[in-house]
């Protein structure tokens, strides 16, 4: 492959991810506000939240200052991203698997970080000590990340596609998705054994991208590497796996979302409200020329017309 | 029976049973509960009421007037009615209330199964494959993908594990979602943030607001019945206060501590909303407020007007055009009155239905203030305006969490500050707090009764709690021991109630359920003679 065609194809793939990402992410934010839904525990709430308790444990809440922990939310989901608290507390003979794949994601990710900042030092010829200092981490990080994401990848199809508990809810896409992480760690792990010094290699393809440098070589196993890294984050923002968003709405939009009705809020409210519904139950009989409002402040007489 | 379902297997075999409900693979219970031969027998449908009814899903009826149509025509007529539902349910229009919930909950759901086994009904069950969390809500979610979104059809052939829809399918499905208690113990366990319980009731939704098909319990003689007569107990404004004011001079000729009740006190600081429900089972709940609210100098008042004097809202559990009328008008009684705030009675699903879910359906001045019952009774409690001696509540007591005030508002510790302090033997079930298991009633099933639905509510939604209560008294099992499972809410106390009385667990093992009140008044030095009387149900 050319030097301007891997120029384009990465530079493309990328932009389309952040496109599909972005237009998704936009799709939930625009979702309407909806009726309080939270779930305890709520780690915000300052000093009730590690046993499961909100500020409605309090005489006349609504006179009371709501004391909220920021630093208890992050701690949180910390736990819950990096070590899958959840996983393990509640299915721990799926947890190897499932932590050592994701290990290996966010080893791979912290590695193409690096792989940047080793761009950027080769680009400015930083002291010789820095970059090999820099390159040393995201070696074992790659080595690492190949390795576990592998591992756990293998140990996922395996686990899903034997276990009784889990193998009734595959489907097609679910084979597909694990193939091709594992395609993607595989062909990593290949090309860490196979292209002479990987990590050098990889971080001089970065620089190449960075300066639009056209000329750049890369080698057979290295290739394939990055081309089906490429496609996996073509496919990746098409699928559920984009989950690492969707979370963050699910815990901060939903469960965690105890905040009391506010002017802004009711400005919204009262819009939603004032929309026409179309239920048609002989109970709601709406067909699209009632609104919210009407409905639930129907009188009596209206009900037992219908 | 099918012992491994799959997800397929929903959609075929018409009117067959797809599983059944097998008593010796429940999870056992502790002596004297173990011999399945010596409990009563599991009520199976006679051949009669296969005939006439639609069963084909677990041998158990929750909705006897189901319809059961004559011809294929017919059938399809309602499974189009059913596709309808299904588009408005991702309309913004239709379902702005929970659209957001509802979409992350169908698009991100990993298939993990992580949130199985915090499921009681599933636990409790013997793992019976159709009570899974996950399985219902993937049926539903590939019907969603398949029937409501574009290019759903083509989708769904190449991703295999296609679900046909039918006629079987959606009444399968309309009985499941009444298999679940909506206790949300799932959703906790998720690490994606998914609620099966949500998904549950959207599709509960479904069926009620486009089909018209919902329990009688908590349709018909629920919340129409609340709106037209005030309460889904039948009762009307002035039995209510009949009833209250019986249970006033009872109390005032037995102790000579004079009692009154206020009705409609205009500019009252607190609007205390029971359910009505207590009046009827369980009076010594809403006499035990009198007594506390009198004794404390409270300035509060009951409400006369339909339907401010019962606050439950079954509308929570399957219909939000229903929610929304119940917490409207009782907001609009509240408003009336002038009251400072509105008090919520024992009662888990009113807190959850008025305090948080309601709260932004309240605009302007409809949102005056709401408080729980737990804060309310604890501020009584420790405000030294009553006399307590706990050495009077010197028996064995447990608390249950309601879901609904517990996992759902996060009121974990006021209830058990008044229970530390009243109960010197007071003891805490394994799980407890926001974790507890539900009892078994949550969801509307406690006030289900059709058909044999009964038997499985007892036997198989509230043997997880059941099975806790036991434990946690496991060191004195018998009936010479008194025990007092403390239960503020009453759904709660009524599944309890079918519980016990099905097990036998007053004359086994000397258990009793009733509410928080009861046990505050049982501990007052003002009053002689114990209030909680042993007696049977």
């Amino acid at each position: 492959m050319s030097g301007i065609v891997w120029h384009i194809f990465t530079f493309g793939v990328i932009g389309i991810f952040l496109i599909v990402l972005t237009y998704r992410t936009l799709a939930i934010i625009r979702l309407p506000i909806h009726l309080r839904w939270e779930l305890a525990p709520i780690p915000h709430e300052k000093g009730k939240g590690r046993y499961g308790g909100s500020y409605l444990e309090d005489y006349e809440w609504w006179n009371k200052p709501q004391h909220r922990s920021l630093i208890a939310p992050m701690i949180y989901m910390a736990k819950e991203i990096l070590l899958l608290r959840g996983v393990w507390k509640h299915y721990t003979a799926l947890w190897p698997f499932t932590f050592s794949l994701h290990m290996g994601i966010y080893l791979i990710a912290g590695m193409l970080f690096l792989q940047v900042v080793n761009a950027v030092l080769l680009i400015a010829q930083s002291p010789l000590y820095v970059l090999d200092f820099s390159l040393g981490i995201a070696s074992v990080f790659a080595l690492g990340g190949y390795l576990l994401g592998s591992l756990g990848t293998i140990g996922l199809l395996l686990k899903r596609s034997l276990d009784p508990n889990l193998r009734p809810f595959n489907t097609i896409s679910t084979y597909v998705n694990l193939l091709l992480l594992g395609a993607v760690f595989i062909s990593g792990g290949y090309a860490w054994l196979h292209s002479g010094d990987f990590i050098s290699n990889m971080s001089l393809f970065m620089k190449s991208l960075i300066t639009f440098d056209t000329g750049l070589t890369v080698t057979f196993p290295l290739s394939l590497h990055i081309v089906t890294a490429l496609l996996f984050i073509l496919y990746l923002p098409l699928t559920d796996m984009i989950h690492f968003i969707a979370k963050f709405f699910t815990y901060h939009s939903i469960r965690w979302d105890d905040k009391p009705q506010d002017e802004k809020m009711e400005q919204e409210l009262n819009a939603l409200l004032t929309q026409p519904v179309s239920w048609s139950a002989p109970h709601v009989k709406a067909y699209g020329k009632k609104s919210w409002v009407d409905i639930a402040t129907a009188e009596m007489r209206d009900e037992k017309k219908s | 029976m099918k012992k491994n379902l799959k997800l397929t297997d929903f959609s075929k075999g018409g009117e067959r049973q797809l599983t059944e409900v097998n008593i010796n693979e429940l999870i056992p219970l502790p002596p004297p509960y173990d011999k399945i031969e010596e409990l009563p027998e599991f009520k199976r449908l006679t051949d009669e009421q296969r005939e006439r009814l639609v069963c084909n899903l677990d041998g158990v009826v929750s909705y006897a007037a189901l319809p059961k149509p004559k011809n294929k025509k017919k059938e399809k007529k309602y499974v189009e009615q059913f596709v309808s539902g299904l588009k408005k349910l991702l309309s913004k229009e239709n379902n702005w209330t929970f659209l957001q919930p509802l979409l992350l909950s169908l698009d991100y759901c990993a298939q993990c199964q992580t949130c199985n086994d915090a499921c009681p009904v599933y636990l409790a069950s013997g793992k019976n494959d159709l009570y899974r969390p996950t399985y219902r809500s993937e049926i539903f979610r590939r019907l969603v993908n398949k029937y409501a979104k574009p290019g759903g059809r083509l989708r769904a052939k190449l991703n295999k594990g296609d679900i046909e829809l039918n006629w079987t399918t959606i009444t399968r499905l309309y009985e499941l979602s009444y298999r679940c208690n909506l206790c949300r113990r799932c959703a906790q366990s998720c690490p994606m943030g998914v609620d099966n319980a949500l998904i549950t009731r959207e599709l509960r939704k479904l069926f009620s607001q486009e089909l018209g098909w919902a329990p009688k319990e908590l349709h018909e003689k629920g919340t129409v019945l609340q709106l037209e007569v005030g309460s889904p107990t039948g009762m009307k404004p002035h039995v209510a206060k009949d009833n209250l004011k019986f249970l006033d001079e009872d109390f005032t000729e037995a102790t000579g501590i004079e009692i009154s009740t206020p009705w409609d006190k205009e500019g009252a600081d607190v609007l205390l909303m029971h359910s009505a429900g207590d009046i009827v089972s369980f009076p010594e709940s809403p006499i035990s407020f009198s007594i506390l609210c009198n004794a404390a100098g409270v300035s509060w008042t009951l409400s006369s007007e339909i339907p401010g004097y019962d606050g439950v809202n079954y509308g929570l559990f399957y219909d939000d055009v229903q929610l929304a009328k119940i917490a409207i008008r009782h907001a609009q009684i509240a408003k009336k009155l002038k009251v400072k705030k509105i008090v919520m009675g024992e009662c888990g699903h009113q807190h959850k239905a008025f305090m948080t879910v309601a709260d932004r359906v309240f605009t302007g001045d409809l949102n005056i203030p709401r408080e729980s019952v737990m804060t309310f009774l604890e501020n009584i409690v420790f405000s030294g305006k009553i006399k307590f001696d706990s050495s009077k509540n010197d028996f064995s007591v447990t608390l249950h969490d309601p879901c609904n005030i517990v996992r759902n508002l996060g009121i974990v510790e006021p209830q058990r500050r008044i229970l530390r302090y009243l109960c010197p033997q007071f003891r805490e079930m394994q799980p407890h707090g926001v974790d507890n298991y539900c009892c078994g009633g949550g969801g509307g099933l406690s006030v289900m009764s059709d058909v044999n639905f009964t038997d499985w509510k007892v036997h198989v939604a509230g043997r997880m709690k059941f099975k806790q209560v036991l434990d946690a008294f496991s060191d004195q099992s018998g009936p010479e021991v008194k025990k007092y499972v403390c239960a503020p809410c009453l759904n709660c106390k009524l599944q309890f109630r079918d519980m016990f009385s099905y097990y036998g667990a007053r004359e086994k093992s000397g258990i009793i359920c009733s509410g928080l009140a009861e046990l505050i008044v049982n501990a007052m030095v003002d009053i002689k003679k114990p209030f909680i009387e042993w007696k049977e149900y």
